[in-house]
């Protein structure tokens, strides 16, 4: 693929070892300075992928957003299509739903999720909560005599022991609680249960008005809350009934402007034009708004499962751009289920599964871009070697100014320069030479050819060519340097001779044939000679 | 300039890579919502600024793209409405056609790209989230490539790269994948809206532009793709198709919901280097014949089909 030595010898081999070996070898050489991408194969894989070092403040972002308790509801795919829209890229998208797990066991201090660390701090938690006196005693003094033990592993330990001490100090308040501080409350229990008796009256009345109060401020809330629920409603109603209202308008203008094509209709009919087809029509103005009110289904593009089966094909535009009418009507029809009736039933499956294409005729040609950049996977396509023919700017304008209708009309530009380009074996057009612009100019600039009968030259051109364009479409990627190597030769070759000799033998060797390549140019050298 | 009337509402038009007069034209009825669809081989008279059709393949659903083999000649790929891709032989006779039907995508199948530097195989761009990877010869896909969380809308090969390839979906996102690799290389959160179109440039192998519902079209360079290298801002509407010039480095097309196409030149502060506004109703397909420079298509739900060369009227 790249222009190295080594897979030169054994593509100069498949195409032609028509020139010398030396020559193609310098022209390598050439070729291999002026191009930087020998290391390309392995280039572009880095060019195409990210590089950029994992953002540590937007997988923390990142993180916040997956926490949150709604954003847990929705489907994965919508949270990484959301983050991926905020720039993140897929390292970062990955790093940040590695932190946040789908199960939600998140306890931990500080450190990062480990399972082995979840399951004996919970297990300590469990012994905590227990608050058996004994076992609780026991517990958090060995804790923390194994979190004092062991303090080098931060992460393990380092929980173990601050649960140790949670536990220690719940056990320690538990223990203090029952002992100390359990009788005194008993003994004011007592005393308030004897002051109750007689403030029952008022301690009732009390906790009611508390509860009603609280009841009522509950009431005022709702009530401001139904009342705020109302007003939005309203104004939601009234909105609708003024674009319905709207709607309505427009859809009196709509009748009123069918009407008009109804009668504009008949008036073609009377002049005997069948025009069946309603969308003929052309109506900017009159279903903006219909098509706005029907498009706020969709503007906002996302999934709606009706939408979607209608095959909105149009584009949910925030600037809803005017749908023709007559797509309005189909729309409005298949969503009230009917079909249109110009549909018929076509059967379009193939008759046979088997059938093999045909056989090309002629060989893919070299894309513009291609042979310009002489990028090595150039000439697969050396029949029509576009890239690498010179064209001279006096024979695009000998095309315009003699003979105009020898380029067809579609090659006939402002511009001075024409691309003219050899067409297939059916086209025998007088023209065969191509023009690629800008041409690739590396090495030698071509001299002002003599105006010579193109047509002969062309013909020559063509007629080995199509030989060699089959041969040549089988060929997978040739070095470039190959096809830049030939026009030297030939041109040191054929220097009396015309561009277009020249490009034939570019074309030829783009080919690759060197036995073609040698008979063409006999061939032109006697064409001219004739000439 | 001559102009083809399709019985259909036009979706696609694609210049073929051998023949310089010859272009395939993806229609479907009913303005793609509900009907048939069919797909017309027009070739372009030399002599007149004439069009006639070669053949018509006629499908039950509409077609949405159409893409011409780099490997065969007369081969063509339709993506249908009904998920389906069908391959067509113009060299063989109509009843022996369509040659397969690749029936794998869940939904409709709205793009399809066919690979110009390997030429065996092509792409498939889907409503059913995926991009898919076919050759000619293999009744099944080779790669399913499934991470867009919403409709892919196009597909498009590296020029340099046989490899890579973007894809452009209404999840916002063009997304550049290595069909070595199992998953995406890069993403890109290009627009806030649904991204149409994306296209490479065929001279500089890092830049990428993709076209919004936002009615702007952005330049990308992979190598930093933060920021935009340009933003094309010009459209009325949403632009649904762009495609770099295959001919010149800084050239873009683009066709759009506001009825024209534009050519962009990017490099330039005023980006904006002509509009043709022929069509009267979307424009939704576009192409720059890879033959001849500066020759163009443009088609849209007007039914109508114009060839061009750049700088002349469509309409002349």
């Amino acid at each position: 693929m790249a222009t190295t030595q080594p897979p030169a010898p054994p593509n100069s081999t498949e195409d032609k070892p028509q020139t010398t070996p030396e020559v193609v070898q310098q022209a390598n050489e050439v070729q291999q300075d002026g191009r930087p991408e020998a290391a390309k194969p392995i280039v572009p894989a880095s060019v195409f992928v990210n590089s950029e070092p994992i953002r540590e403040d937007q997988v923390s972002n990142a993180v916040k957003f997956l926490s949150h308790p709604k954003v847990r509801g929705s489907p994965v795919i919508y949270r990484r299509s959301f983050l991926e829209r905020k720039g993140l890229t897929k390292e970062e998208i990955d790093e940040a739903f590695r932190r946040v797990p789908d199960p939600p066991p998140s306890s931990q201090p500080a450190s990062l999720n480990q399972d082995g660390q979840v399951k004996p701090s919970s297990s300590v938690q469990t012994q905590a909560t227990m608050q058996t006196p004994p076992p609780v005693a026991a517990a958090p003094t060995g804790i923390v005599s194994a979190g004092t033990l062991a303090q080098r592993q931060f992460h393990w330990y380092h929980a173990v022991f601050a649960v140790g001490v949670l536990a220690a100090s719940g056990a320690g308040t538990a223990v203090l609680i029952k002992n100390a501080i359990i009788p005194r409350l008993k003994s004011w229990i007592r005393k308030v249960v004897l002051e109750e008796e007689n403030e029952n009256a008022k301690k009732s009345d009390a906790k009611p008005s508390l509860a009603e109060e609280a009841a009522a401020a509950a009431k005022a809330a709702a009530a401001a809350a139904a009342d705020v629920a109302r007003a939005s409603q309203e104004m939601l109603s009234s909105k609708n009934e003024e674009r319905r209202r709207f709607e309505e308008f427009m859809n009196l203008i709509d009748v009123q402007v069918q009407e008009m094509k109804s009668m504009s209709n008949a008036i073609r009919k009377l002049e005997g034009q069948a025009d069946s087809s309603g969308r003929t029509f052309v109506d900017h103005e009159d279903h903006r708004v219909s098509a706005s009110s029907t498009k706020q289904s969709y503007a906002n593009g996302r999934v709606d499962a009706d939408v979607r089966s209608v095959r909105s094909a149009s584009p949910p535009a925030s600037a809803e751009p005017p749908h023709p009418k007559s797509y309005m009507e189909i729309m409005a029809m298949v969503q009230r289920g009917e079909k249109p009736s110009n549909i018929r039933e076509i059967n379009d499956m193939p008759p046979n599964p088997n059938q093999q294409p045909s056989n090309p005729r002629i060989a893919p040609r070299t894309k513009p871009w291609e042979a310009q950049n002489g990028s090595s996977q150039v000439l697969q396509s050396q029949g029509s070697g576009e890239g690498l023919i010179q064209k001279v700017q006096d024979n695009g304008l000998n095309y315009l100014v003699d003979d105009e209708s020898s380029t067809p009309w579609w090659q006939r530009k402002n511009v001075r320069i024409t691309e003219v380009e050899n067409e297939d074996e059916l086209k025998a057009g007088p023209y065969g030479v191509k023009t690629n612009e800008p041409p690739v100019q590396r090495t030698w600039v071509p001299p002002q050819p003599p105006p010579v009968a193109m047509p002969e030259a062309a013909e020559a051109i063509r007629r080995p060519k199509s030989s060699a364009l089959k041969e040549a479409a089988k060929q997978e990627e040739l070095a470039e340097d190959q096809s830049v190597a030939r026009p030297l030769e030939a041109t040191d070759e054929l220097n009396r001779i015309t561009k277009i000799s020249e490009s034939a033998g570019a074309v030829e060797i783009n080919g690759g044939f060197s036995s073609m390549n040698s008979t063409e140019i006999q061939e032109q050298e006697q064409s001219y000679s004739e000439n | 300039m001559p102009v083809f009337k399709t019985p259909f509402n036009g979706y696609s038009v694609k210049f073929s890579p051998f023949y310089e007069s010859r272009l395939a034209v993806a229609t479907a009825q009913n303005f793609g919502i509900l009907g048939n669809g069919r797909v017309h081989v027009i070739d372009l008279s030399p002599s007149s600024p004439v069009i006639n059709e070669l053949i018509a393949f006629d499908t039950a659903d509409g077609v949405y793209d159409v893409a011409w083999s780099e490997s065969h000649d007369s081969v063509l790929v339709a993506a249908i409405a009904d998920g389906s891709i069908k391959i067509y032989d113009t060299a063989l006779p109509p009843h022996s056609n369509p040659l397969r039907s690749l029936k794998e995508h869940a939904r409709e199948v709205h793009g399809l790209d066919y690979n110009p530097t390997r030429r065996d195989s092509f792409l498939s761009a889907s409503w059913d989230d995926s991009v898919k990877l076919w050759t000619l010869d293999r009744p099944g896909s080779l790669r399913t490539f499934r991470e867009h969380a919403y409709c892919v809308y196009s597909a498009s090969w590296n020029p340099k790269h046989a490899d890579v390839f973007a894809s452009a979906s209404g999840d916002c996102t063009v997304r550049i994948w290595d069909v070595r690799e199992p998953g995406s290389t890069m993403i890109i959160p290009g627009h806030e809206h649904e991204i149409l179109s994306c296209d490479w440039n065929k001279y500089d192998d890092c830049l990428i532009a993709s076209a919004s519902v936002d009615k702007s079209i952005k330049i990308w360079d992979v190598r930093n793709y933060r920021v935009p290298v340009s933003v094309l801002n010009g459209h009325g509407y949403a632009v649904r198709k762009i495609k770099f010039s295959p001919h010149r480095r800084n050239l873009i097309v683009s066709c759009s919901y506001d009825m024209t196409v534009c050519l962009w030149d990017f490099m330039v502060e005023d980006a904006l280097v002509g509009r043709y506004d022929h069509h009267t109703e979307f424009a939704v397909g576009v192409d720059l014949s890879v033959l001849v420079d500066g020759l163009m298509a443009s088609t849209g739900w007007d039914e109508l089909v114009y060839v061009w060369q750049q700088g002349m009227d469509p309409r002349a």
